[in-house]
């Protein structure tokens, strides 16, 4: 049958104090998709970087393509055909695509790099992929689906065998999802083995041949995707059964809350009318760019607006800052939790008390320690995050530790709305459980919550009315009890004709 | 019992705090090193060697303490010894005009954080780079400079301004120097509202991730203004203790003055990517600084060997920071 390309077995790896590996083994053969599963702190990424060479491992042994190999360097798992496309895309925003894909081997003609010769080469292999990138182009300038394709060309550029990807799809739209499954596709007709991280379980079906699962450092099973049901395969991750996986609580809906008539704001908002009621989750869908994290950042005054109003609990308010619409209860947990919700360098316990820290001042602005440390330990307690202590930095926190950290910000101060975008990506199924848990709490107390995600099965199982967005309209309402994720897509793919101008 | 558990978090809190192990280091180091001059040369102990190396110490402390305040929200202050030298010409020139020399400080003070509001709008609202932003007043303000006394250094402030001469350099309260008290009471100052109050926190809120602060609610603008508002207060106050140690205007005076200051920091643990620091670290980079410079003065080691052994220093001392963090972090990974 097919040629097993990687071979690993008994692999122990220790780094102080903790046994991140223990007697692991994993299997790729080649022309198979090998989807490697697991929670966050399972130890995926740890084996794939023993794999990649950018940890040494302690015990175990490691074949690739036949052949054993004692501890790799990066530069010799490049070799023996190991190639990792990164979540966070590495490469040079600066310089362009051919530059990019010949780093540091770039052919040379003399002294002088043979910049044509580096185009055409450049091109062959994005042909390959079925891709036409102009070389030229620089590389921060593209999409980043195109960007995740230039490494792919890279890594086929190096005759890798062997190609790693981790959470390819987190930041691509479903068309380019679709375009991404395809070349894995391809790649896998040509006898290529790909190892697939990913905590999009839904998204294995179109992908995966077989599974590994792993928790807390051990290897858990394997097999074939087909043998396994989506229950089995999250029990073997989580290590006990999840009943639901979208618990759901119902409520009657109350009042209106939070009511946003006629919004606009930039290209991305165009006349967004929604309203969050007492009791109910909101959920808003569409497609990448569809301009929903646009909209919710105009309501909280990061961006401005350029007409609209707010009406909150039956009054019209002015939010022109952040600042404005915390005061007046009206918070947002963003996207990019690294990125926009903390401050990585600061202290859990800073970070808790940053946004609150008007109720915790007292005259002239002086901190009042008691108030803010009896604050830091309920809203930690409340909602159980996981640490040695409040002052070690945020950036130590899981994924989803991190989130439950971005929302107990919020919930300190008890906020009216509560806007979350996209809370649960890139984080583990019994975490996403929890966040379900913490929007349902809210829900239950009163609180008016928004919940803006890309996971379609997520907002049908937790939102209970959706608003669909596309290109910066809302294009419908939907009951999720009675939609499902076709119209739901359908909707969310419903652009504005550019012929006509006319639209019912 | 409850307050033993209260130091605790005290001192829990200070060493936490990112940064605080290079203060700890540096408190050692500065231990080191006066014990190895206090040997080569006895006198550097004697109480009047002492007297002048704290005053010496206070005008890199004093800058230090504006500089820490713009690195930690993840700025530079460039203006700071130009600030200076515009402080010194400014009031020296008023105070030979006849000036009450009170008034003279009073205006020279508007003008110094007019620099520092303008820097803070610069960077914070108009989001140019500081870099550039401050380059820019600290070659405007050097030209004020310059300019006040028609490019040349004021004569002698006269008479009238001992009172001011006793108050910023001359005089003693309780057996200190009135220079050092000013440093110390700028210090406590704006070491409380770095570390107790909202303000201070938005500044290592802004420093350690500017769009999460932002989107805490917190005021960017205002709040990157008010450090370099202290930077130029800082500036301004250095400025006017020159004036009056010199009884004189100079064009020159504060030269390099920024970069003192950013050593000053560095040293202590201010991190100039922003986000940590403590203005305990700042206290003890100056004092680091002022050691080596009186201490090799001391032991006739020549101003060229000076700069060099300093400027290593400057330079050892981060890259220890560097490598122990690189160690730390390689831990906190395999924790995650």
């Amino acid at each position: 049958m097919s040629e097993i390309l990687v071979s690993m077995e008994h692999i122990v790896k220790t780094f102080p104090g903790v046994r991140a590996l223990d007697d692991v083994r994993f299997e790729l053969r080649s022309g198979e998709v090998m989807a490697l599963l697991g929670e966050n702190g399972a130890g995926k990424s740890t084996l794939m970087k023993i794999l990649s060479g950018v940890y040494s491992r302690d015990s175990g042994t490691m074949r690739i393509l036949g052949r054993e190999y004692g501890n790799l360097t990066p530069k010799g798992a490049q070799e023996a055909g190991v190639a990792i496309i990164h979540q966070e895309l590495n490469m040079c925003q600066h310089l362009t695509v051919a530059q990019n894909m010949f780093l540091g081997r770039e052919p040379m003609k003399g002294i002088q790099i043979d910049s044509r010769r580096m185009r055409e080469d450049c091109r062959k292999y994005l042909k390959k992929l079925h891709f036409d990138i102009d070389p030229d182009t620089v590389v921060g300038e593209l999409a980043v689906s195109k960007q995740q394709i230039v490494e792919i060309a890279k890594a086929l550029s190096l005759n890798a065998k062997i190609l790693i990807m981790d959470e390819p799809t987190s930041a691509l739209t479903s068309n380019e999802i679709n375009d991404l499954f395809r070349i894995i596709h391809d790649l896998k007709s040509d006898g290529h083995g790909i190892v697939y991280i990913s905590h999009r379980l839904e998204e294995l079906q179109y992908v995966a041949d077989r599974v590994t699962i792993m928790r807390d450092g051990h290897y858990i099973a394997d097999g074939k995707f087909t043998d396994f049901t989506m229950d089995q395969i999250i029990a073997n991750m989580v290590g006990r059964e999840i009943k639901e996986k979208y618990p759901r609580v119902s409520c009657k809906a109350g009042r209106t809350i939070l009511e946003v008539k006629n919004l606009n704001a930039g290209r991305m908002v165009r006349n967004v009318s929604l309203q969050v009621k007492a009791g109910e989750i909101l959920g808003i869908a569409g497609l990448m760019g569809a301009g929903r994290t646009e909209t919710s950042r105009a309501i909280f005054g990061a961006d401005p607006k350029e007409s609209g109003q707010i009406i909150l609990d039956g009054k019209e308010i002015t939010i022109n800052s952040p600042e404005d619409a915390i005061r007046a209860g009206i918070v947002l947990a963003p996207e990019d939790r690294r990125k926009d919700g903390l401050c990585t360098k600061l202290s859990i316990h800073d970070n808790i008390a940053l946004p609150n820290l008007d109720l915790l001042c007292g005259r002239f602005g002086v901190v009042d320690r008691k108030k803010e440390n009896v604050m830091v330990r309920k809203a930690q307690k409340d909602l159980e995050i996981k640490m040695p202590n409040d002052e070690v930095r945020a950036e130590t926190l899981s994924g989803g530790n991190m989130q439950k950290l971005v929302v107990a910000k919020w919930l300190a101060r008890g906020a009216k709305v509560i806007i979350f975008d996209e809370p649960t990506r890139g984080i583990d199924v019994a975490a996403k459980v929890e966040i379900y848990q913490i929007m349902n709490q809210l829900k239950q107390e009163g609180i008016g919550v928004m919940f803006i995600s890309s996971e379609l099965p997520e907002l049908l199982g937790i939102a209970d009315r959706i608003d669909v967005m596309c290109e910066g309209r809302v294009t419908g309402e939907l009951d999720p009890h009675e939609t499902t994720q076709n119209e739901v897509l359908t909707y969310a793919t419903r652009f504005e004709s550019k012929v006509q101008t006319a639209e019912a | 019992m409850e307050e033993n558990k209260a130091k605790k978090n005290w001192l829990m809190r200070l060493w936490s705090k990112p940064g605080s192990g290079q203060v700890i280091t540096a408190i050692l180091g500065l231990i080191v090193l006066s014990i190895v001059f206090g040997m080569l040369n006895a006198s550097f102990f004697s109480g009047r060697n002492i007297g002048n190396l704290l005053r010496q110490i206070t005008s890199t402390l004093i800058t230090g303490i504006g500089q820490s305040y713009v690195m930690i929200t993840a700025n530079i202050d460039l203006s700071i010894g130009s600030v200076v030298g515009m402080s010194c010409m400014m009031s020296a020139t008023l105070m030979t005009h006849g000036m009450n020399p009170w008034v003279a400080v009073l205006i020279t003070m508007l003008c110094c954080l007019l620099v520092g509001w303008v820097n803070g709008e610069l960077v914070a609202r108009c989001k140019l780079p500081p870099f550039i932003a401050t380059l820019g007043t600290m070659t405007i303000c050097r030209g004020i400079a310059q300019i006040v006394n028609n490019n040349y250094n004021t004569d002698s402030i006269g008479e009238g301004a001992t009172g001011f001469r006793n108050f910023f350099y001359y005089g003693k309260t309780l057996g200190l120097y009135n220079t050092i008290w000013i440093a110390i009471v700028l210090w406590l100052v704006f070491n409380f509202l770095l570390s107790r109050t909202r303000t201070g926190r938005y500044i290592y809120a802004i420093g350690s991730n500017v769009e999460a602060a932002k989107l805490s609610g917190v005021n960017v603008v205002k709040t990157t203004t008010i450090a370099y508002l202290v930077s130029a207060i800082c500036s301004g106050v250095v400025g006017l203790v020159i004036c009056a140690t010199t009884g004189m205007g100079t064009m020159d005076a504060g030269n390099s003055y920024e970069m003192y200051a950013v050593a000053a920091g560095v040293i202590g643990g201010v991190s100039p990517l922003g986000g940590q620091g403590i203005l305990l670290g700042t206290a003890v980079g100056a004092s680091i600084w002022g050691v080596l410079q009186n201490g090799l003065q001391f032991a006739g080691a020549p101003v060229a060997i000076r700069n060099i052994v300093i400027g290593i220093i400057v330079v050892v001392s981060v890259l220890f920071d560097v490598i122990l963090r690189s160690g730390k972090r390689r831990h906190v990974k395999a924790d995650a």
